[in-house]
């Protein structure tokens, strides 16, 4: 039994009867229906599982060990495990993506109805690229989009089902099941971002959105100031229509860390951003908050017990964190404003509305009498002194990224304080080290003295790429000449701070389309040049060839993905309507685009990736990331790299690895700059485009590694593909590997090489 | 018997199971399990590059010394091929991390010398958090070799593993396995 919704039930909610488009075979698919699309990518790009935990704790039969080879009393074993807890971690983040774009919908129809029309300007006529590819359904009104929630929320039912003890047996079934959270974490994202642009007036259709200050620096401490922790911005959006609505806004900060500042920034230009969620205890106890309104997902568990210690006031606004705090939603405004102010409480309030009014009043009543501000180097060297230089080094063996802290504590003790400036850019702010050392030494508070304070400048979150834009893309990036579409997306849990903006600007200066989105959008913008500009000041920010652009938070890289879509179906004329196999496969063998999550960190970072690779786009993580258990690798030299010639019905081996991984975890930066170029390859690239990506793959290459790529033989399929800059070297590398030419083909199409209801004849446009 | 380690410098990768490493705290024994290995792999890391020990060398060419004694073919992951050749000497192959456990994790692969699978792998300067876990894919997934970390951190996935060692004992550690290798 699988089939949930009746065919006339789909038909009828994805309205059938509007023929925009040629229904696909798979309109609001379940799990059975994209299987084996899935099951085609699976064999090319296996699964590699690295255990964090050999032992499985879920039923009272366990602790079950399942060190190699052994199986537990279920039956389980290692690598269905690992694949399990996968699909654990990737249904935890479609939830909280679902949930977050379920209270967005209902909250807006509720204010609009759900009649209100989704209008995203003159740029975008194909709205919603995902809900279209999966579900068959154009979204038109909220309504709509409130019908996409429903059809997650069935499907996340019956994917956290499968976790169940006793159910799935497979590690290749659970990684079905992966790819499909992902698919429809990606499809929720869309719906919650379409939602709050058109709900919320966000900018659309614009590329050139305002440049908005970014940094602890930027902030005017003599005024009062509300800070919005998460990524749910009702609430802040609120409190800036209270300010707008009593003319305060010139009287009062409104702040965001993690993606609500991206979706506050997004509403109003006056709004700042702190910086990434790495950066959330640091601020919080510099203490420069009046008010704290925490809304959802990546906000600190303990955050009114940090409010408590600086003094400032704390609001939980969603029903995701209560904290355990009185429900104040149904309370008079005044009495829970004087409770807040006279007696320090802090509640939950449910209403949007009313947070921000309450948030806005209570700051501007406490922040005179407020103490705020950073310690300087004087009161760190103190500090500092209290370090009793332990031989264990306990601050360093807690430390996520291990760090030498205590070398930076003694240098401070001494007044110098460049190796604890360095350790701050890599520091995550955790407070483990605190915790750890036996005199619980205020390391945060510490950094404060070396924490740089600077304002910065970030492009405020643009939304969906323009229909536009990909007409004048399309044909470069399919083609090649366009080297790739390098998307730098997720947390902020990477090896150091300045390695995205360093990664950016690399890959923009080389003519890749850099797209960044979340705490990565974030971070990029605090690096300055010589000359005092971000990335974001000195690059355009169109989706184009050398251009760097910012989609908003979280749930905008969902634009990311529906760029990838309308390239397909804009550019390509493919039929998107309920036809997810042959857009997938058109960008996994077309669209060089490669997704770069260096700091991941969260489930949802973790299914979001696997939402890309589901629609063939590779991505490469951090180091940290080899913690998430599982990875899509390929092994270039002994894996069968067979495809469909699309217009000739034949299957062609091509010998050709690309893209050669799904899902990639790299050691160091050096080796992503190398990596990511190679991961924008296509088997459709034209032998003028390869020579364009083995330009910059080869040169990135020999400035990392010294030398020509070992795997050149791999990737040149014919003497018209290498670049001319190199031609002798590589010939004479050729020749000494004994490569041979490989065969050409017209359309590389993986339809036709495993079972579909897909015709073969359905990839030809 | 020596110590089977659970708790390694790096609480982060503390063992949760219970199959954790022989700890090699003598390394004359360190030096003679990579003398018996019939086909053993140095798999050296980026932080190979970056640790200097106070004689001005890094722990990277203490590997290479290993490596050379006993005719053992490297593997360089991430960005260490450029230091390599830049100390004149190419490795016998180029992988990363992830790529070099996947192959190794197949008993059928044939060995950077196309020799046939590696029967001891030993890793050093790996990022803590990849060697660890590539260390339980090896130990999950690879029944047919032993890996070893010569890393001060301690690695508990590994089938052997140095003790947790100050930066001095490290190097007086690495120095002993050289000497013994060289007799």
């Amino acid at each position: 039994m699988v089939v949930t919704l009746e065919r006339d039930e789909v038909s009828e909610l994805i309205r059938s009867e509007d023929m925009w488009e040629p229904i696909g075979p798979t309109p609001m698919p379940e799990i059975p229906d994209l299987r084996n699309w899935s099951m085609r990518l699976l064999k090319t790009y296996k699964p590699f599982y690295a255990p964090f935990c050999d032992l499985c704790c879920f039923c009272t039969y366990g602790k079950c060990d399942l060190t190699a080879g052994k199986k537990g009393a279920c039956g389980i074993d290692i690598a269905s495990q690992q694949a399990r807890m996968v699909l654990i971690a990737c249904c935890m983040g479609l939830s909280a993506h679902g949930a977050h774009a379920r209270h967005l919908i209902d909250y807006l129809i509720e204010r609009l109805g759900e009649d209100y029309k989704i209008d995203l300007g003159m740029q975008v006529n194909v709205e919603a690229p995902i809900a279209r590819t999966v579900t068959g359904l154009k979204p038109e009104t909220l309504g709509d989009l409130r019908k996409v929630v429903e059809y997650v929320e069935r499907g996340l039912i019956h994917l956290v089902s499968s976790t169940h003890t006793g159910q799935e047996g497979s590690n290749l079934d659970f990684e079905v099941k992966n790819l499909h959270a992902g698919m429809l974490d990606l499809l929720v994202m869309e719906a919650a971002d379409i939602a709050q642009i058109v709900g919320f007036g966000y900018p659309t259709s614009i590329a050139d959105t305002p440049l908005v200050d970014i940094g602890w620096g930027s902030i005017d401490r003599t005024k009062a100031m509300v800070l919005c922790i998460g990524h749910n911005a009702a609430s802040a959006n609120a409190v800036i229509d209270y300010l707008r609505a009593n003319d305060l806004e010139d009287e009062v900060e409104v702040c965001g860390i993690c993606c609500t500042a991206h979706d506050v920034t997004r509403y109003s230009d006056k709004a700042k951003v702190i910086g990434p969620l790495s950066r959330q205890l640091f601020f919080l106890r510099c203490g420069i908050a009046d008010v704290i309104v925490t809304d959802e997902q990546c906000v600190l568990t303990n955050v009114p017990e940090e409010a408590r210690k600086t003094g400032a006031a704390l609001i939980a606004a969603s029903d995701k964190i209560c904290y355990g705090l009185e429900n104040a939603t149904e309370r008079e405004t005044d009495e829970i404003v004087q409770e807040m102010v006279e007696e320090g409480k802090q509640f939950v309030i449910f209403d949007p509305e009313k947070a921000g009014e309450v948030a806005a009043r209570v700051a501007i009543k406490i922040a005179p009498r407020r103490k705020k501000g950073f310690i300087d180097e004087a009161e760190a060297q103190e500090l500092a002194k209290g370090c009793e230089k332990c031989k264990a080094y306990m601050c360093s063996q807690a430390c996520p990224n291990l760090l030498p802290i205590q070398q930076g504590m003694q240098q401070a003790a001494e007044g110098s304080f460049d190796r604890l400036r360095s350790l701050f850019d890599q520091c995550f702010t955790c407070g483990k080290c605190e915790q750890e050392c036996p005199r619980h030494l205020p390391v945060v508070k510490i950094m404060q003295s070396v924490a740089t304070k600077e304002t910065f400048k970030l492009r405020s979150g643009r939304g969906p790429i323009h229909d536009v834009e990909i007409r004048k893309v399309g044909s470069p990036i399919v083609l090649g000449t366009i080297p790739g579409i390098v998307a730098f997306v997720g947390c902020s849990n990477y090896p150091a701070a300045g390695d995205i903006a360093e990664m950016a600007e690399e890959f923009a200066k080389r003519k890749y389309i850099v797209c960044l989105s979340g705490c990565a959008a974030m971070v990029a913008a605090m690096k300055k040049d010589e000359e005092g500009k971000t990335i974001y000041e000195k690059y355009p920010p169109d989706f184009d060839a050398g251009c760097i652009l910012n989609v908003g938070s979280c749930v905008a890289n969902s634009h990311i993905a529906g760029a990838a879509i309308k390239v397909a179906n804009i550019f390509a004329t493919l039929p998107s309507r309920a036809n997810y196999e042959v857009i997938a496969d058109y960008i996994l063998n077309r669209v060089g685009a490669c997704g770069v999550a260096w700091g991941a960190y969260s489930q949802k970072a973790a299914t979001i990736g696997t939402g890309f690779n589901r629609w063939g786009v590779p991505v490469v993580l951090g180091p940290h990331s080899s913690k998430y258990r599982r990875l899509y690798l390929s092994r270039k030299e002994e894996d069968d790299w067979t495809v469909m010639d699309g217009r000739t019905g034949q299957l062609v081996d091509t010998q050709e690895p690309t893209p050669e991984h799904l899902a990639y975890v790299i050691e160091s930066k050096e080796r992503a700059m190398v990596t990511i170029p190679k991961l924008c390859m296509r088997r459709n690239d034209t032998p003028q485009g390869r020579q364009i990506k083995l330009t910059h793959y080869i040169s990135l290459y020999k400035r990392y590694m010294g030398t020509l790529p070992d795997d050149l033989h791999h990737v040149v399929r014919s003497t018209r593909d290498i670049p001319l800059v190199y031609k002798k070297e590589v010939m004479a590398y050729l020749k000494e590997v004994g490569w041979k030419e490989k065969p050409a083909l017209s359309l590389p199409t993986l339809i036709g090489t495993y079972p579909s209801k897909v015709r073969p004849e359905a990839v030809i446009h | 018997m020596a110590e089977v380690m659970k708790l390694p410098f790096w609480r982060v990768n503390v063992l949760t199971g219970l199959k954790g490493a022989r700890v090699i705290e003598d390394p004359r024994e360190c030096a003679s399990l990579i003398r018996r290995a019939k086909r053993p792999l140095f798999v050296a890391g980026p932080r190979a590059i970056d640790h200097y020990f106070d004689n001005g060398k890094t722990s990277l060419e203490y590997v290479l010394e290993i490596a050379r004694l006993v005719n053992m073919p490297t593997c360089a992951t991430a960005h260490v091929k450029k230091r390599m050749l830049e100390l004149g000497i190419k490795p016998d192959s180029v992988y990363d991390i992830i790529e070099i456990i996947n192959h190794l994790k197949d008993p059928d692969w044939q060995g950077v010398r196309k020799e046939g699978n590696h029967d001891l792998i030993v890793f050093s300067g790996i990022r803590c958090e990849l060697a660890e876990l590539g260390l339980s894919t090896l130990k999950h997934f690879a029944p047919h070799l032993k890996t070893m970390a010569l890393c001060r951190y301690s690695h508990p996935n590994a089938d052997y593993a140095q003790p947790i060692l100050s930066d001095e004992k490290w190097k007086g550690y690495f120095e002993e396995v050289v000497t013994n290798l060289q007799h």
